[in-house]
């Protein structure tokens, strides 16, 4: 696995995942929320913002089923989905999918931590 | 905005031989390609003012080629950053440099040794670039076709599009490179060779996937005047758009329609340029990383409706004979990959009526195109015509 390098904008976001709190962030002028993380809100180009405790949940967007090894140390095949938030249908993350059977279109989905190390968590997504 | 058109032209085309090595740098390969698209033209090194090329870290730079051919001081060049989404930006920021008279004669370049010295994404040395890939790399989502195969599949999913219409132009493609005498691929393929070919990433097979190629390209840019005294017969550049629009960011930046490329915003203001829409259109080199790319574009080009590219493919329409060929060459898929320049050389050689065996008849109108705004969400576009 290669260890995510946070950018200077992130790198509070990938802390707060390492204590498995699932937040992102929340405009203070016009409320839009944003991920991933950055300075400046795209809507309103306001600089005031907090973290938001949002559902862990949301829906499948597409996957892949990848088998070319682009990785050395990742066995294949593994999943890989796209997923809009619940809470944010502006926002979209991806994440593995380790389940036995794949995926389906605008399945119901929720988060899973998974432990790397004390500084690293990683999200993947399971059927809600 | 009707931008300068038709105040510039494409005055020569030029290649290397394409291969999966070429045993030699990507300085040796641009000096080639520079020098065989001035030759086209009647040129040659002394009469540049202006180099120009896109790379990203992996080829050589215009301040290199330069020097190297004895151009020692451009009035104008250009060392854009960026992949497949800016190729033709390169082209169109030129034919502004000569139409403002800052150059007048440019030389676009881009050369890669994609296969045996820098592949793109995930595989061998090019690391993905963006502070997108945090969100990406731990999950083993790294590469190009990974990530195309996601909106591809999005595509699949709201619009109903099938494996068979991706193996369509996959075949059609291969038809066409069987007879360019440049391409790499050029044993014809069938449905069920796509069919058959293995997985790279669900729903992608191989078949849906370009080549990695070692290999540049090159053309000559000068003012439309001057093209008109030279060996070959001119083809002007009608528009040339680049920019950004409502693209979906794998970073999750801007999530809109992942079914939805920058082509869509671009479209209209690159026609609105050449003052024509896509019906005059006779010939199309679409980028074609992946088979899905063609199909989005015919849709976000405005050739079909969105959601009907996919039986737009299936009906022949892009075929030779067709409606609306595209990819005459054979494209990424085939041909070679080039990063786009390859596209807009083919272009050029269908409004010169001297691409041979695979000559669209009466071509006069061509669009070319670059990588449609997924990954990195720009794209740049050209529409050529016949001098």
């Amino acid at each position: 696995m290669i260890k995510p390098v946070p950018d200077r904008d992130s790198a509070e976001w990938w802390e707060r995942v390492a204590r498995h709190e699932f937040v992102i962030q929340s405009c203070e002028g016009c409320g839009t929320l944003r991920f991933p993380a950055r300075a400046y809100c795209p809507r309103c180009r306001g600089r005031d913002w907090s973290w938001r405790q949002v559902s862990p949940t949301g829906r499948i967007l597409s996957w892949i089923v990848n088998h070319q090894p682009f990785l050395p140390d990742a066995p294949t095949p593994y999943t890989v989905v796209m997923v809009r938030l619940a809470d944010a249908p502006g926002c979209v993350m991806v994440g593995n999918w380790r389940q036995s059977e794949e995926p389906v279109a605008d399945q119901p989905v929720r988060a899973f931590y998974t432990y790397v190390d004390e500084r690293l968590s990683l999200i993947n997504w399971g059927p809600l | 905005m009707s931008g300068p058109r038709d105040r510039t032209a494409i005055a020569g085309v030029g290649y290397t031989a394409f291969s999966k090595n070429s045993w030699v740098s990507t300085l040796t390969l641009a000096c080639e390609a520079v020098l065989a698209a001035l030759d086209d033209a009647g040129l040659t090194a002394d009469d540049v003012d202006g180099i120009a090329t896109h790379r990203v870290g992996d080829s050589a730079a215009p301040s290199l080629v330069g020097p190297a051919l004895g151009i020692g001081a451009p009035a104008w060049y250009l060392d854009q950053f960026g992949g497949g989404s800016v190729s033709h930006s390169v082209v169109g920021q030129a034919a502004l440099a000569v139409a403002a008279g800052v150059a007048e004669t440019v030389v676009c370049y881009r050369a890669i040794n994609a296969r045996s010295e820098f592949r793109m994404g995930g595989t061998g040395r090019a690391a993905p670039v963006g502070l997108e890939a945090q969100y990406q790399v731990p999950y083993g989502y790294t590469a190009p076709p990974q990530q195309y195969a996601m909106y591809a599949r999005a595509h699949m999913l709201k619009y109903g599009t099938k494996a068979e219409h991706f193996g369509q132009l996959a075949v059609t493609q291969r038809a066409n490179a069987a007879k360019n005498p440049r391409a790499l691929m050029r044993t014809p393929i069938t449905m069920d060779d796509y069919l058959a070919s293995r997985w790279i990433a669900e729903p992608f097979r191989l078949l849906d996937c370009c080549l990695e190629t070692d290999g540049a390209c090159a053309v000559v840019v000068t003012t439309a005047g001057r093209a008109r005294d030279l060996r070959r017969p001119p083809v002007l550049i009608s528009a040339a758009a680049w920019g950004g629009g409502d693209s979906f960011l794998s970073g999750g930046e801007t999530p809109a329609d992942p079914t939805v490329t920058s082509a869509a915003e671009l479209a209209p203001r690159l026609y609105a340029m050449a003052g024509v829409g896509p019906g005059d259109v006779d010939v199309a080199e679409l980028y074609d990383c992946f088979t899905y790319s063609v199909i989005v574009q015919l849709e976000d080009y405005g050739f079909c409706a969105k959601g009907e590219g996919g039986p737009f493919v299936a009906s022949g329409a892009t075929a030779l004979d067709g409606s609306l060929p595209v990819n005459t060459h054979g494209g990424f898929l085939s041909e070679g990959y080039v990063h786009g320049m390859n596209h807009i050389a083919e272009a050029v050689s269908q409004l010169r009526g001297d691409a041979g065996d695979r000559q669209v008849p009466g071509a006069e109108v061509a669009l070319s195109t670059a990588q449609p705004g997924y990954i990195l969400p720009v794209t740049s576009a050209l529409i050529l015509r016949k001098g």
